[in-house]
């Protein structure tokens, strides 16, 4: 028995010694388990390798979801010698990270919150990337009528109106503030309403939800266009002001948390609004879903995003 | 005949039963060494000196003992279990300890055994102060303990009763040898593959007697050996240990209640009652003092 | 039905396709959970044997605290991994966060209560004479160990599984300290809900099963360790 249990034991460390420090390679090409691929351009020669090559990068799970940072992140590692660690979490988690400073660098959708960040000191600057667009989405026969509506305010005042079930992610994330803005500027709250549901999940969980209840809910149309073809829903309202989902990079400050990576977040920041990523940018999806899910905007001012 | 109960505390026995017949020598050589000492201290159970040479001698170190405990108290909560003032285990002897249930023989055994730290007092081993606290392995390698239940490990018997010369590194060839030499002696060679759960009390017993004794140590304690064994068994090793221990001339300490082992094994005795010895000396005359006996 | 009849024919073509993020994704898996559950064992043997057998005050105490850090919620212990890892934290300057160490410790601090308090339990069902009799035979304190050891191998071998499945199978405190990195820090768990969230269920049934695959195999090497060599 001695002798047995020793290799055993044996085995167990030697497998375990394989790892502790050793990270596996980067993923790089398709794989089932990451989203579409688009064409990589010819690359710029590597930099040399930084002095602190690591950027925590706190994003949220939509954006990761959108598989759009499975093509950029590895641009920009081969390009620039850094090693990005996305951490993909709620919107609300993500700013309050880089308000610790444990973040290099955020990239999130949620204008007032980021305002708000700013405000407090916790970053040198936030840069317009891109945008992308939220879609209502329904069932089919669309009971309450939302097509046709004048505005986004105006279809869910519809919604309202005729107690139809609308399904809310209900947790924190853009899409949620997104949608809780809307309710505002109608002047309604549907907290509580019978018709109104709340699921705490991420966004394809919640259109699942949705198509089994045949309910309205508020989506990004990208996460929607990759699950189409499993989905009953339609696109009931599109292309309102309300519904543009705009995204800002952000290094965090440096003076106010010495540990950050500050060149690091910075060279994030300005490959996302540099022209090369920003075409990358306007052709993602575009081959799977015969639409781009992500609109360029970069040096644009806010005002004149989706115009 | 009082006289002679009390006195045989620290001295060796002077006069023995006819059935120690092999270690009458020792008894001479050891009266020659000198060894009718009056022990000082507190209850002196040693009594007078002995009458051969009418000489007291303050009490120093008495080498040729293998095992001496001073003053020995051990107490647990307020109450003491164990109050020995002196007590010698000599050469090749075989002492009994015998006492009723709860007397504090199986604690001077672990004490004896280096198991057990006494409160109070000291123990030495050839002469050299030993403290169970400190791991004392090395001495308590040169002994070998059976307690009352045979307590074998849940392997086969042969690795059970190698274990005691594994522990000390012992050479795989030397092992298998002595092992096996010892299983055939207690006559369990048949039983060497078999798993040590399956065994019966007496083979277990006879297990756990190999194990203690292939280490061939210098003090042999047992812990009421017998005591679970049935008529038959029990008369049948108690007729086949004492030659083997006297073969191998191992100084033993046996703890007994059964006036029948006590006959059949020892050369001298000791009786304890509440923690205290209250009787010492020849073995017969111990018994009867202890009430174990019926007065010849 | 066919729900599941599907996610197994995708975890099967998953593993035979040789899909090389789901390979990365099992490999560090296993690497991480059997290095917390090696860690945990030579941690929680040698504590468990002493705490059983040894007598000092406040051990009641330190009992009653492995016996809660084997109640305690995985996700708390990841919060406060997390916490002491942040680079505000006290052990900021290790950089471990967000790295396959940073995993391997919190599920260590999951496992190492639990094999504590098995081990325990499994020494306190010996013979209280046995400690003696392993002394009386000349045991050096390591070599009582081993014996013990040796003589509560079958509850011991228990207690590895139980270690080793309640880590391999946790997710909150490895998705929080490792923050789910594809390609560092990725792990079966943390795939899984992942692809759960954005929706992909087949991919993550298939994820699942696969766990549970590891997961049996492991279990089944060593319960056949555990129960060979019983002689009759």
């Amino acid at each position: 028995m001695r002798p047995r249990a020793g290799m055993l034991l044996a085995l167990v460390l030697l497998l375990a010694g394989c790892t502790s420090g050793a990270v596996p390679a980067r993923p790089d090409g398709d794989s089932a388990a990451t989203s579409a691929g688009t064409a990589v351009p010819a690359q710029a020669a590597p930099a040399g390798r930084p002095a602190n090559p690591e950027v925590i990068l706190a994003t949220t799970t939509s954006t990761q979801d959108s598989g759009l940072l499975d093509v950029l992140v590895p641009m920009f590692e081969r390009g620039s010698g850094y090693q990005v660690k996305p951490i993909a979490v709620g919107t609300g988690q993500a700013l309050a990270l880089g308000a610790r400073g444990e973040a290099d660098v955020v990239l999130v959708h949620a204008p007032e919150a980021e305002q708000e960040w700013m405000a407090a000191d916790n970053g040198t600057a936030r840069l317009l990337v891109m945008h992308n667009d939220f879609v209502l989405v329904g069932p089919p026969d669309d009971p309450a009528g939302v097509r046709g509506a004048a505005s986004a305010e105006a279809g869910f005042a519809r919604i309202a109106q005729a107690r139809a079930p609308f399904i809310s992610r209900g947790d924190d994330s853009g899409t949620h503030k997104q949608e809780q803005a809307i309710w505002q500027a109608a002047g309604l709250d549907p907290r509580g309403e019978g018709w109104y549901q709340e699921t705490g999940q991420g966004m394809g969980a919640t259109l699942n939800v949705a198509d089994e209840k045949r309910a309205y809910t508020l989506t990004d149309r990208g996460t929607y266009l990759a699950r189409q073809s499993g989905l009953q829903l339609e696109i009931v309202l599109e292309g309102a002001k309300a519904l543009l989902n705009v995204y800002h990079v952000m290094p965090v400050n440096p003076a106010k948390f010495p540990g950050v990576n500050a060149a690091g977040g910075q060279a994030f920041a300005d490959f996302m609004v540099a022209p090369a990523t920003q075409e990358i940018i306007g052709q993602f999806g575009a081959d799977r879903y015969g639409q781009p899910l992500f609109f360029p905007d970069a040096g644009k001012r806010e005002d004149e995003v989706g115009s | 005949m009082l006289s002679r109960v009390l006195r045989g505390l620290r001295a060796p026995p002077t006069s023995l039963a006819p059935r120690a017949a092999p270690l009458a020598n020792l008894d001479q050589a050891q009266r020659a060494v000198g060894h009718d000492q009056q022990q000082p201290g507190r209850h002196n159970v040693a009594g007078r000196p002995a009458a051969q040479d009418g000489a007291q001698h303050a009490a120093p170190l008495h080498h040729a003992a293998l095992l001496d405990l001073r003053d020995v108290v051990v107490r647990r909560g307020d109450r003491t279990i164990l109050d020995v003032p002196a007590l010698a285990v000599w050469p090749r002897e075989v002492l009994v300890v015998v006492g009723a249930n709860g007397a504090g023989k199986s604690t001077l055994l672990q004490v004896m055994a280096l198991l057990l730290a006494p409160d109070m007092g000291e123990v030495r081993f050839r002469g050299e102060v030993v403290d169970a606290r400190r791991d004392p392995v090395a001495v308590r390698r040169r002994m070998a303990v059976v307690f009352q239940e045979p307590l074998l490990f849940d392997t086969s018997v042969f690795e059970n009763v190698a274990s005691g010369l594994r522990l000390r590194g012992v050479a795989r060839a030397a092992v298998r040898a002595r092992v096996e030499t010892w299983l055939d002696r207690l006559g369990i060679a048949a039983l060497a593959g078999r798993a040590a759960r399956t065994l019966s009390a007496g083979e277990a017993r006879r297990a756990s007697l190999a194990r203690a004794l292939v280490l061939e140590p210098e003090l042999l304690l047992l812990d009421e050996p017998f005591s679970a064994l049935d008529y038959p068994t029990r008369q049948a090793l108690l007729a086949e240990l004492p030659p083997l221990l006297a073969s191998a001339r191992t100084t033993a300490v046996l703890v007994t209640h059964d006036p029948i082992e006590a006959q059949a094994f020892a050369t001298r005795a000791m009786a304890l009652q509440a923690g205290r010895v209250v009787a010492a000396g020849a073995v017969r005359d111990v018994l009867v003092a202890a009430g174990l006996a019926p007065p010849l | 039905m066919d729900v599941l009849l599907g996610a197994v024919v995708q975890a099967v073509r998953l593993l035979l396709s040789g899909d090389r993020e789901v390979l990365r994704v099992t490999a560090l898996s296993l690497q991480v959970s059997l290095t917390a559950t090696a860690l945990s064992l030579l941690v929680g043997v040698p504590l468990g044997t002493w705490l059983a057998l040894a007598r000092f005050p406040g051990r009641r105490l330190f009992l009653g605290l492995v016996n809660t850090g084997m109640g305690m919620p995985p996700v708390v212990a990841g919060l406060l991994i997390t916490v002491l890892l942040w680079r505000s934290g006290p052990l900021g300057q290790l950089r471990l966060l967000y790295t396959p160490t940073a995993i391997v410790i919190a599920q260590f601090v999951i496992a190492a209560p639990e094999v504590t308090g098995l081990t325990v339990a499994a020494m306190q069902q010996l013979n209280p004479r046995l400690r003696l009799q392993i002394l009386a035979l000349g045991a050096t304190r390591w070599q009582l160990l081993g014996l013990l050891v040796r003589e509560t191998r079958l509850p011991l071998l228990a207690a590895v599984m139980a270690g080793f499945g309640a880590v391999i199978s946790e997710v909150g405190a490895s998705m929080m300290v490792g923050g789910n990195i594809p390609g560092q820090t990725r792990v079966l768990t943390t795939a899984t809900v992942l692809e759960t969230s954005k929706g992909n269920f087949d991919l993550a049934l298939a994820l699942g099963l696969l766990l549970l695959a590891l997961i049996y195999v492991v279990n089944l090497t060593l319960t056949w360790v555990q129960q060979r060599e019983r002689p009759l």
